[in-house]
């Protein structure tokens, strides 16, 4: 079959562009579920052309071991996907991420071992491939681990900081660099089988995985939407590089495309938490830095936290008509998010406009709260963005912030010398009256005292969100 | 160049053409004001005071249009009862006039014009182009009739419009209707929320939306996908099944609501019936209806233009003069938009009818006694079809931004040629020690880190959560390298190590999908 060849080039480029139109699908909500028709028709193109490219040259591929294997994490990835509860996709995603990263290092160990497309060029562009495919897979297999592990609550939210980490990861990345050297030299695998450099590749890679440990490790807690994005986008290029490796331009295009994707998400994450996307990679932010970790207001007398109970919210509620939910992780970790959607519909059955306003980064993922509300069965055309709502919020008469903190903070706003200072922020504040529904006076992520707690406009209802909203719910009716 | 400034014949017209501000302003423009005497009496400005500002004031009616060059008028001319003369007559050969017109309506009065000659431009012809705004009297005028509406409809209801709270007991705020959410809407709408009714406004055209939401009232709606925005920020004629929901809204709405204003007007139509007479009737006692379309046939079945009657205890008012009831402030408008337009016509010493320029054009009538009426068609669609009257500003003014913007600015400006540098020397680098195969692979890379670019910035903030599942199955296309190394079957560290990658990739492949298709299944309207 001389036109084998060509024919499965075809097919890769089909499934380059299926995988286009996948992304391009998500852009609304109407087209989104034919974009991920897309997306798998795409991988179905993909495999039975590789499948199919194995055959070239007459040889007689192992189909059975392959399939096999196939079979085997297909059906992992399906029970995943089937069982995972909506609070824990950051969880799923980061290990999905850590996967790609062990499968770029498994199959770049394997290239150096057995280099068999050898599609022609230079052996040292041959050998620097490997090396950073297999660099980039160890930092993104070991960086979603702990990431996973910090989602999960496995590993301890809090930034790791380690002295004179800096200088630690400068040295690493250094190391990693110069191993290349020794790798490169002693050159490809032998015909004999020797693979002389196999022990540089391998300390690289070790080296690597720490990197990738102690870079997600440095990083806080409320950063976890950006490192979820940038481990996505991280994934994606160690794609492109086992494309380069393997000099197979679909993997490029699809690693090129998600690593794409992850670094717009952290882009947007960290635009809306007003922090450079190098503060975030280097670590050590998103925890309570220095003394501004005391819940108190850093300006101005502490105030009076006027705190509320279910019937008064509940009377507060029956005379509003302009209400405004805002969720964050707090609802998530309390799984409040059905009760939240029986007490909207509760409130529009009243006749009371009732919106949920999402702030970029509330949850643990970009766009994690759409998710949760659209599980619960919130119609998505009353779940709006921050920037859609603020303006809204000053005629609004009663705001619920559910679970959030840091979000709604007016010291992003007006405080300099807040760590948050320059986020821009749900203006809750603005509107009637605020209520927020907390556990205790804790301080969010950010470790920054709040305060709207403080302000007159601001009632607290202590208490875990599931147990309050229930209670809200019943409340209201029973009148 | 003389403007001459008359008195205004029609009866109950209270406004004038110039104020003795506007004829200071007009005055610096290059212009010698002539103003008849009394021509500012109802609107309170006294001849002193136009003789304060400069204007020479005139007794007599006919040597004031005989003497001056430019006449600027409020209304378009008509029989002066005291003269026994019509003020086209009074006209010079060839002469100017400035005024509202209304071509469409009074052929009469542009034919009798045509035949003196005269260069005509009619105020309310000015297009409805954003640099023609301030020129735009319909636009101030309706403001001002907007307002009064409110303050009629108050002083024939006879309640409250905000709400009490009292020892003497307790009322609930008056509720108020607004349909037809143009600059007259708008202004009542901003009027009675300032008395605190409770307001509700209904429009066809979409964009009305938020412009009343914004106003603080609420924006009715049908069940019916059907945008009224015709040419020029006008509303246009519905479908008849439009016009069925429409009524049955009203007809619900009357039952409820204290007060009604309408302000439905189509350019050169009769205006269209909107309140019935039995939806008259179901109102309550002492409701009050303001026709502000009386002047065109009134929005209500029962109007009667330039009066009020009643209607089974509901009062229907339906003046045309609601601008002249608030003389004083309408003068000012209209003289203020005279001297914008006058300033682009070039002030009293460059003054010129220029064709070239959209806005005179657009309002000229007449040229010298020709014909420029209707101007040939304008294309493109107004982009600002009504701008909201002036309100009260909000409380809290926005956050500066301007020099944080204008920072990043600079430093983007700073790092755009050091990027294109840094991304020079990467090319050079890569052409001269790469190889052939590499620089191919780099190609198709750096495209698809383009075509990534784009089409992930189209991808909604709420769909976030299922753009990266779906990415990480479709990074799961990794799983194409673990084929390729283990299809030769052999039992070396190679091929395990390749199957094994084919297990990872295929977690991600099938977990990957099909936890976005049960994501994406969840989202619903």
């Amino acid at each position: 079959m001389d036109s084998l060849p060509t024919l499965v080039s075809a097919a890769y480029l089909g499934a380059a562009v299926l995988f286009i139109l996948s992304l391009g699908g998500l852009s609304s909500q109407e087209t989104a579920r034919r974009g991920n028709v897309y997306g798998m028709a795409g991988m179905a193109v993909a495999l039975l052309a590789v499948l199919a490219s194995t055959s070239i040259g007459g040889a007689s591929p192992a189909y059975l071991p392959m399939v096999a294997a196939v079979v085997v994490g297909g059906a992992l990835g399906a029970v995943a996907a089937a069982r995972v509860a909506m609070t824990s996709m950051p969880q799923l995603v980061a290990a999905l991420h850590s996967f790609v990263g062990l499968a770029a290092v498994l199959v770049g160990v394997s290239t150096y071992l057995h280099p068999s497309h050898a599609a022609g060029g230079s052996e040292v562009v041959a050998l620097l491939e490997i090396y950073a495919d297999v660099c980039l897979g160890a930092i993104t297999f070991t960086g979603s681990v702990v990431a996973w592990g910090k989602l999960q609550g496995t590993i301890s939210g809090k930034s790791v900081l380690i002295p004179g980490r800096h200088v630690v990861n400068a040295a690493m990345v250094l190391a990693i660099v110069g191993l290349a050297v020794p790798f490169v030299g002693d050159g490809m695998v032998t015909a004999s089988g020797d693979a002389p450099g196999l022990i540089w590749l391998l300390a690289m890679a070790v080296l690597a995985a720490v990197l990738g440990i102690h870079a997600v490790l440095a990083i806080g807690g409320a950063d976890m939407p950006v490192v979820v994005s940038l481990l996505n986008s991280y994934s994606g290029w160690t794609a492109a590089a086992a494309g380069f490796m393997l000099s197979n331009d679909l993997l490029i295009v699809t690693g090129a495309l998600v690593g794409s994707s992850g670094a717009i998400l952290s882009y947007i994450m960290c635009e809306a938490m007003n922090r450079s996307i190098w503060s975030v990679v280097l670590g050590g932010f998103g925890t309570s830095t220095q003394a501004s970790s005391t819940p108190a207001p850093s300006a101005g007398q502490p105030g009076e936290v006027q705190p509320v109970d279910v019937d008064q919210l509940a009377g507060v509620l029956k005379e509003a008509k302009e209400v405004v939910v805002v969720p964050g992780y707090g609802m998530a970790v309390a799984q409040a998010q059905h009760l939240v959607k029986d007490f909207g519909a509760l409130m529009r059955e009243r006749g009371a406009t009732l919106r949920f306003a999402i702030h970029p980064v509330a949850g643990r993922l970009p766009g994690h709260m759409n998710v949760l509300l659209a599980e619960a069965g919130v119609p998505y055309d009353i779940v709006l963005e921050m920037d859609e709502i603020n303006d809204d919020l000053r005629r609004t008469d009663v705001v619920l912030v559910i679970g959030a903190n840091d979000i709604v903070n007016p010291g992003a706003l007006d405080d300099e010398s807040s760590p948050i200072y320059g986020m821009p922020v749900l203006h809750v504040w603005e509107s009637g009256t605020v209520v927020v529904l907390k556990r205790g006076m804790a301080t969010g992520y950010a470790g920054v005292g709040n305060p709207l707690f403080y302000k007159s406009n601001t009632r607290m209802l202590f208490g875990d969100a599931k147990d309050s909203m229930s209670a809200l719910v019943a409340a209201l009716r029973s009148t | 160049m003389k403007i001459g400034i008359p008195r205004e014949v029609h009866p109950g017209e209270r406004r004038v053409a110039a104020t003795p501000q506007t004829v200071r302003e007009l005055r610096s423009l290059g212009f010698d004001v002539y103003v008849e005497s009394n021509a500012g009496r109802w609107a309170r400005y006294s001849d002193d005071a136009y003789a304060g500002a400069g204007a020479t004031i005139i007794e007599d009616t006919a040597a004031l249009w005989s003497s001056t060059d430019l006449i600027l008028k409020v209304r378009q001319p008509e029989h002066n009862e005291a003269l026994d003369r019509h003020e086209v007559d009074l006209l010079p050969e060839g002469g100017r006039l400035i005024s509202l017109i209304f071509p469409g309506q009074n052929q009469d009065v542009v034919q009798r014009l045509a035949a003196r000659k005269a260069s005509v431009i009619a105020l309310d012809c000015i297009p409805r182009i954003s640099r023609a705004q301030k020129m735009d009297v319909l636009s101030s005028m309706s403001n001002i009739s907007g307002y009064r509406a409110i303050i009629e409809a108050s002083h024939h209801f006879g309640s409250f419009f905000g709400g009490q709270i009292t020892a003497a007991g307790k009322t609930r705020p008056a509720r108020v209707l607004v349909i037809g959410a143009g600059v007259a809407g708008l202004s009542a709408i901003a009027a009675a929320r300032g008395l605190g009714a409770e307001v509700r406004a209904f429009d066809t055209r979409a964009a009305a939306r938020e412009q009343v939401q914004s106003l603080g009232a609420t924006f009715l709606e049908l069940d019916f996908e059907e945008d009224g925005e015709g040419a020029g920020g006008y509303g246009k004629q519905m479908s008849a099944a439009f016009i069925e929901a429409e009524m049955a809204l009203f007809a619900a709405q009357c039952e409820e609501v204290d007060i009604v204003v309408t302000t439905a007007l189509i350019p050169n139509k009769p205006s269209p019936l909107l309140i019935t007479k039995a939806m008259v009737e179901s109102m309550k006692p002492g409701s009050v209806i303001v026709d502000l379309a009386a002047e065109r046939g009134g929005n209500c079945e029962v109007t009667v233009a330039d009066k009020t009657v009643e209607v089974s205890d509901v009062t229907i008012i339906g003046y045309t003069d609601l601008t002249s009831r608030l003389a004083t402030h309408a003068s000012e408008f209209f003289g203020n938009n005279l001297i914008h337009l006058l300033d682009d016509m070039g002030g009293g010493d460059n003054f010129k009818i220029d064709l070239e320029d959209e806005a005179v054009r657009g309002a000229l009538v007449l040229l010298d006694g020709e014909s420029m009426w209707p101007p040939p068609p304008r294309t493109a669609p107004a982009a600002a079809p009504v701008k909201p009257p002036p309100v009260e500003p909000p409380d809290d003014p926005p956050i500066p931004t301007g020099s944080d913007a204008s920072k990043v600015s600079r430093e983007r400006n700073l790092r755009r040629p050091l990027l294109s540098l840094v991304a020079a020397c990467v090319l050079a680098g890569l052409g001269l020690f790469a190889d052939g195969p590499f620089l191919q692979h780099f190609t198709v890379f750096v495209l698809s880190c383009f075509v990534g670019w784009q089409v992930i910035w189209s991808v909604t903030p709420a769909l976030h959560t299922p753009l990266m599942a779906v990415t990480n199955a479709i990074s799961g296309i990794i799983i194409v390298g673990g084929i390729l190394q283990s299809a030769r079957g052999a039992v070396d560290l190679a091929s395990i190590l390749g199957l094994i990658a084919i297990v990872m990739a295929s977690i991600n492949v099938f977990g990957g999908f099909l936890v976005t298709q049960r994501m994406l299944k969840m989202f619903h309207k």
